[in-house]
């Protein structure tokens, strides 16, 4: 069988910090303002050329989720306080960050 | 929405206010409308929410503050237009707008969150519906006519043979086949909200079938199949069950992104017939799997080789080894060689799964093995679980 990498557990570390432990007991830590400018949503992100649609400079350093949670077995979704909540950040997108 | 805009607070500031601790929020002036707005948004922190036990305002529900002369016009939008205390909330809102001086009159308007921005609150209607459920089985394919359903509803049965709970989703939704194999009936018992699955010989089966009309084709467009889905994970009541099925839709399109998005799907069966055509869609399947993050159990070869009655010889009808080669290249177990065999088609058509009657035919033997194989294969899964499934994290501030 295929080797998927899964996450055990996730858990805010602080006011802005994503802890994420893996299946692999690697443990990654996101700054939830960098998640939310890099949303890979088709909003943010033009979906044929991968071009950035979104300008981080836009969002602003208040930002913070309200929920996360899990999509299938592959992704979070993060609800955040800027209403956005369309971005699906699959665990190949974070293994890949953090 | 731009009636209510005030100015120097666009729609699109909004949420950023909420984002920002009560604390700091800047203190009330005393002069000007604005300085109302700002004593109103104050005055609306006293109105919480019962349920999430935070107050409106930094919940983000606040959406727009206007004064116009003695009057203020305050829009609330919820996360669901079914709130159960939504005239709470409103009646709450009018009570302290009122009370904020130079205000005469209050009129609060509520809204809702659209579908999208809703969709993790039902999720968690799915956590409950499914509670019960130990493992959830998808079988698919890379396209029709390779046997899926048959699969599943003789996957189903084997299973619930040799002891287990078994439950059996039918989510084909272009052509839901399980009630015409299984012989099962329409719900007739809900239970509250909850719709109560029929049965057959104690497995419970839920088909799209038993929402539609016979006879008639099924032509769904994109959302209504996801909506269809949907009440699938949440308005069924299964209960305790040690394996769900699900009878996926043939190919690998949105409706069954959407079925593994929704549903925490423990792994996937594969069907194939052993030509290659059929074999360049299972590869199709897999990769679908893959993205998503469901485990793939194995595969399952049906039609595999045809025993004519005369010489008891298995004839290859269509090619050797095909399940097995592409099992092979994509590291994945052979969990089943299913032989053609006329009385799988007939028991089908007639309502029944084979069953008693055959018992020590090749076709019996082989769906038994099939089944076990599965089974162990999703013990072998459980045992190095890869993962957790159904998480979520409330943020605190």
């Amino acid at each position: 069988m295929a080797e998927h990498i899964g996450v055990k557990d996730i858990a805010q570390l602080d006011s802005r910090t994503l802890g994420v432990r893996w299946s692999d007991g690697r443990e990654s830590r996101y700054d939830v303002v960098d998640l939310r400018r890099r949303c890979p949503c088709a909003e943010c992100v033009e979906e044929w050329t991968r071009k950035p649609l979104l300008n981080p400079e836009d969002v602003p350093e208040t930002v913070r989720p309200q929920r996360i949670q899990s999509v299938g077995r592959y992704a979070l979704q993060i609800q955040f306080s800027d209403g956005h909540s369309t971005g699906i950040y699959t665990y190949e997108m974070l293994r890949e960050l953090g | 929405m731009g009636f209510f805009r005030k100015k120097g607070s666009s729609a699109k500031d909004e949420p950023k206010a909420t984002a920002s601790p009560p604390a700091t929020s800047s203190p009330a002036t005393d002069s000007g409308p604005a300085g109302t707005e700002e004593r109103i948004r104050e005055a609306l922190k006293a109105v919480q929410d019962p349920d999430l036990h935070k107050d409106i305002v930094t919940l983000g529900f606040v959406k727009a503050i206007e004064v116009l002369d003695k009057e203020a016009r305050v829009v609330i939008e919820l996360t669901t237009p079914a709130c159960p205390v939504k005239d709470q909330l409103k009646a709450q809102a009018e009570q302290v707008i009122m009370a904020v001086a130079g205000i005469e009159k209050a009129t609060v308007t509520m809204t809702a969150q659209t579908v999208a921005a809703a969709r993790g609150g039902k999720e968690d209607a799915t956590k409950e519906a499914l509670a019960g459920v130990r493992n959830i089985i998808a079988v698919a394919s890379g396209k029709g006519g390779v046997g899926k359903s048959t699969t599943t509803v003789n996957l189903a049965f084997a299973l619930a043979r040799q002891g287990a709970r078994v439950g059996l989703m039918d989510a084909d939704i272009y052509g839901p086949s399980i009630p015409l194999m299984t012989g099962v009936g329409k719900p007739t018992e809900v239970d509250g909200k909850m719709v109560i699955p029929p049965q057959v010989d104690g497995i419970k089966i839920i088909s799209v079938a038993m929402f539609m009309e016979e006879g008639k084709a099924s032509i769904l467009r994109g959302p209504m199949t996801a909506q269809i889905i949907q009440q699938f994970l949440t308005q069924i009541k299964w209960g305790d069950l040690d394996y769900l099925l699900i009878d996926y839709p043939p190919g690998t399109g949105d409706i069954q992104l959407t079925l593994s998005q929704m549903c925490p799907v423990s792994g996937a069966v594969i069907v194939t017939t052993p030509q290659e055509v059929s074999l360049i869609d299972v590869r199709k399947a897999v990769n679908m799997f893959g993205t998503m993050k469901v485990p793939v159990l194995g595969v399952i070869e049906n039609m595999s080789y045809f025993i004519c009655d005369g010489c008891e010889k298995k004839h290859h009808i269509f090619r050797e080894g095909g399940g097995r080669r592409v099992a092979a290249e994509n590291g994945l177990p052979v969990l089943g060689e299913i032989p053609l065999e006329p009385a799988i088609a007939k028991a089908g058509d007639e309502g029944h799964v084979i069953g008693g009657e055959s018992v020590g035919t090749g076709v019996h033997t082989a769906w038994t093995e099939a089944a076990g194989k599965v089974a162990s294969q999703v013990s072998i899964l459980n045992m190095n679980e890869a993962g957790a499934a159904d998480f979520s994290l409330e943020w605190k501030d």
